[in-house]
């Protein structure tokens, strides 16, 4: 197992300096420059490139960019001038990391008991109630969810505000716009690995034995029907703690999801590239992590892994 | 099972319920201080004064600083300097610094602190994106640009500490406003020098001189203000705070606003409608024009440089149906070059010097008889041999503001217009290396004189890249910018203006306007199309609970 482990990180590694490789000349082949704008003349445009070192041969620029990145050093934002991007994601993704969580949690419990009802009511009308709230989870976009929520639970009803990120109550719709693709996600992929199961050898055992529906379901059927679902919570979990654009812009939370659109936008290289490394690692991070509560839920694999 | 996990579902929603129940309690604490709160589209980039470019920036540094003097709804009031005076020439500007003008940590405000701003504005070192905007003191541009590397040749020098010289390059007549802009906003040397490149990138990373303070500062967050103790004018002032919440999204904030969270607020175009007929919607011009800018020396596209298609073009455009269909209403035709609000003599340029090139509606029949001349010019026959592209941005207004354009060309010409849409920076790049045909592109305002405007055609001018070069045109704005006969600086501005509209590469579509509602209570804020907007230093908020 340590020595999977040790390789995959050194594959993770591999990876994640492509990326930055990749990225790094990639981002320099979009038409213009950081520093293009309405009113910007040729030789002011010469005084910030040479103050951001970007007059340098571009191999110099990536060796430099390498050796900072090495030091955990990402750069001074070219928009956020006098704000480097290691701040702006010290001071960004907490918010992104608190929604992230949230809704984590919210979508696995909400998502997972709807798969269950759904499955142990198979072609009832529980089942077709659960995957019906699935499936408008799943289709309706969180641009339209969003503004919805705002208009009934805080103009009409009064009980929530509107925006912002300021205490519990700022929470709630947010990580319910944030959790809802989320929720129709597990509740079905639960309810397929739930109908999966139930049809296995050591169920119908269980059943002969004598043991009683409720510890065949709670301690059979759902503990092995959850792998799946754990599978997806690695992606689901890095993607939303990392922030998300839409509900952040909505909620006008301060949150990590807009820095990556913005830095293309403004061609923010450092900004760009900083994500990247960020995102990239946090996905290999949260995989690796998954790998480990696979082996916790599964004693086959710890089995194996020994 | 299903009993059980409804009623925790049930406990859960209660818990809920009153948690956020507590929430707005906690809210409702009342305090008596007076407490303006709206919201801005984005993050404050950067405030550090010589970098700082954004509107917002501008916005929130006309509060927490202050400038020799200080502009207040289009007028100049004193700032820092209680006095100025200017010599016989217009070229050498001394001013005196009030007495009691302090920084928030109590230290005075020198003229050095001044003259310090001033040369880090145009220290090539600083690279400073505004930095032309010191262009027109002595020796600034060849400063900036490298051409000499003696800050003490560059025209600006304290005195004493209470005496402020700047020595122009030319007149000019809006200096004193100028003044006022965020660029040349004093800043102290040991603190710029003490946070280095961090300067200003947090509350406690600068140190204030105007009538409020930033308390704090939330990144992408909130801005909180507070009136500044040490202000020499502070009895003016009647806000305790001012808190500036970031909110992206416009329907968002209007939301907040529905909800009470805001005292005013941008109305979003779905809105305008409803509030207009309410009566509760106000407009403002923001500055901006846009027009559309011809490529004349676009290879293989003769008729670009032709005079009298452009015109076809400008009559084609049915402005009123354009602004109607695209904006809700919400602009103003632009039938001529100057924007209506820019400063004149005495009144406003446009009042002074009334003009209308182009009509609010479309006029097809002169629109055609410009097209048959060009035809006959370029001896083409068939307006459908006429092709070309517009550039626009990417987004889906740019889309439908170009189709409605596309449809006027059809409809009133016989032309067939393609559309190119493009990332904004991409349009700008292509912009600066004449790549595009015709572009639809706009201009905000550096300064109030129409010069901000009628400079950007000149041969050889950093924005002008359409290729467009008229000797008369130069001249006229050469004289313009260096005589100190103010009237007969305004006659050759107008010569000019008609001078462009009649053979330029230009053709204006639209004066951009704002649409905003505001609670009853808010008074004494002002809605600027240059420098500071809103300008909310001297509002109120009397009768707000």
């Amino acid at each position: 197992m340590g020595r999977y482990i040790l390789n995959r990180l050194v594959v993770s590694l591999i990876t994640a300096w492509v990326l930055v490789t990749i990225v790094f000349f990639l981002v320099r082949l979009l038409p213009g420059d950081p520093f293009t704008s309405e009113k910007i003349t040729p030789e002011i445009k010469q005084n910030m490139m040479r103050y951001y070192g970007f007059d340098k041969p571009l191999h110099i620029q990536y060796i430099r960019y390498i050796s900072n990145l090495l030091k955990g050093d990402l750069g001074y934002s070219l928009r956020y001038q006098n704000r480097t991007v290691n701040e702006v994601i010290r001071q960004a993704f907490p918010y992104s990391a608190d929604l992230g969580i949230r809704a984590v949690i919210f979508a696995s419990i909400v998502g997972i008991t709807l798969g269950i009802i759904a499955a142990l009511n198979r072609n009832k009308s529980l089942d077709y109630i659960s995957m019906f709230i699935a499936i408008v989870g799943i289709s309706v976009p969180s641009f339209v969810i969003g503004p919805l929520l705002q208009y009934v639970f805080s103009i009409k009803l009064k009980l929530l505000p509107v925006a912002q990120w300021k205490g519990f109550a700022y929470t709630i719709m947010p990580t319910f716009a944030l959790s809802l693709g989320s929720i129709a996600l597990m509740a079905r992929l639960m309810r397929a690995s739930m109908l999966d199961v139930v049809n296995q050898d050591y169920i119908k055992t269980a059943k002969s034995k004598g043991l009683s529906p409720t510890q065949i379901v709670w301690k059979h059927q759902i503990r092995n029907a959850i792998l799946p679902v754990v599978t997806v919570l690695g992606p689901v979990t890095a993607t939303l703690l990392t922030g998300t654009f839409v509900v952040e812009q909505i909620f006008a939370i301060p949150g990590l999801g807009k820095f990556y659109i913005i830095g293309i936008q403004n061609l923010d290289y450092s900004m760009v590239l900083g994500m990247t490394v960020f995102y990239g690692l946090f996905l290999i991070a949260a995989n690796f992590i998954v790998d480990i509560i696979y082996g916790i839920i599964d004693p086959r694999i710890r089995i194996a892994g020994k | 099972m299903l009993r059980k996990s409804v009623s925790f579902a049930l406990v859960l929603l209660l818990v809920l319920g009153m948690v956020a129940g507590c929430g707005q309690t906690g809210q409702q604490q009342q305090t008596k201080e007076k407490e303006l709160v709206f919201a801005i589209g984005s993050e404050v980039p950067s405030l550090d004064p010589q970098k700082a470019t954004d509107t917002y920036a501008i916005m929130v540094g006309n509060a927490i600083f202050e400038g020799l003097v200080r502009v207040h709804d289009g007028k100049v009031e004193k700032g820092m300097a209680k006095d100025w005076k200017v010599s016989d020439d217009q070229k050498t500007w001394t001013f005196y610094l009030r007495e009691d003008a302090k920084w928030s940590d109590g230290k005075p405000v020198t003229a050095y602190d001044f003259e310090y701003a001033f040369k880090r504005l145009l220290d090539p070192k600083t690279a400073s994106e505004y930095a032309y905007q010191g262009y027109y003191i002595v020796n600034g541009e060849k400063f900036n640009k490298g051409e000499i590397t003696d800050p003490s040749q560059v025209g600006v020098k304290a005195l004493d500490d209470k005496t402020l010289e700047i020595k122009l390059e030319n007149p000019v007549k809006y200096f004193e406003s100028l003044m006022n802009f965020i660029s040349f906003m004093p800043v102290r040397k040991d603190i710029v020098e003490q946070y280095g490149q961090e300067f200003a990138a947090d509350a406690d990373k600068m140190v204030y001189n105007g009538p409020f303070i930033l308390k704090e500062w939330k990144h992408e967050q909130e801005l909180i203000l507070e009136k500044n103790p040490n202000y020499w004018n502070k009895d003016a002032i009647k806000l305790d705070r001012v808190r500036i919440l970031v909110v992206t999204e416009t329907n968002t904030a209007y939301q907040m606003y529905e909800n009470g969270e805001l005292d005013f607020v941008g109305i979003p175009p779905d809105f305008v409608e409803q509030l207009k007929a309410e009566g509760k919607a106000e407009f403002y011009y923001d500055g901006a024009e846009f027009y559309l800018q011809f490529n004349v020396k676009r290879p293989g596209k003769p008729w670009l440089a032709n005079e009298n298609f452009r015109k076809a073009v400008g009559f084609a455009i049915d402005r009123e149906d354009y602004i109607k269909a695209t904006m809700s209403g919400v602009s103003d035709p632009a039938t001529r070059y100057v924007l209506p609000l820019l400063a004149g003599l005495e009144k406003k340029f446009v009042e002074e010097y009334p003009y209308e090139f182009y009509p609010k509606k479309a006029d097809p029949e002169k629109a055609k008889e410009y097209l048959n001349k060009a035809m006959q010019e370029l001896g083409i026959s068939d307006p459908s041999q006429i092709k070309f592209e517009m550039l626009t941005d990417d987004s889906s207004r740019a889309k439908m503001m170009a189709e409605t354009i596309q449809d006027m060309l059809r409809k009133n010409l016989g032309i067939e217009m393609q559309i190119k849409q493009v990332p904004f920076k991409q349009r700008l790049e292509l912009m600066n290396k004449a790549d595009y045909d015709v572009v639809f592109a706009g201009w905000s305002p550096d300064y109030d004189d129409p010069m901000t405007y009628l400079d950007l055609w000149v041969t050889g001018g950093g924005h002008n890249n359409t290729g467009w070069s008229n000797k008369e045109y130069d001249e006229l704005i050469k004289f313009a910018k260096t005589t100190s006969d103010y009237k007969a600086r305004a006659d050759k501005m107008f010569e000019a203006e008609k001078l462009l509209l009649e053979k330029g590469p230009i053709v204006p579509v639209y004066f951009r306007q704002r649409a905003w509602t505001k609670r009853e209570y808010v008074t004494g804020l002002v809605r600027n199309f240059v420098g500071a907007d809103p300008d909310f230093v001297y509002a109120d908020v009397e009768g707000k609970n």
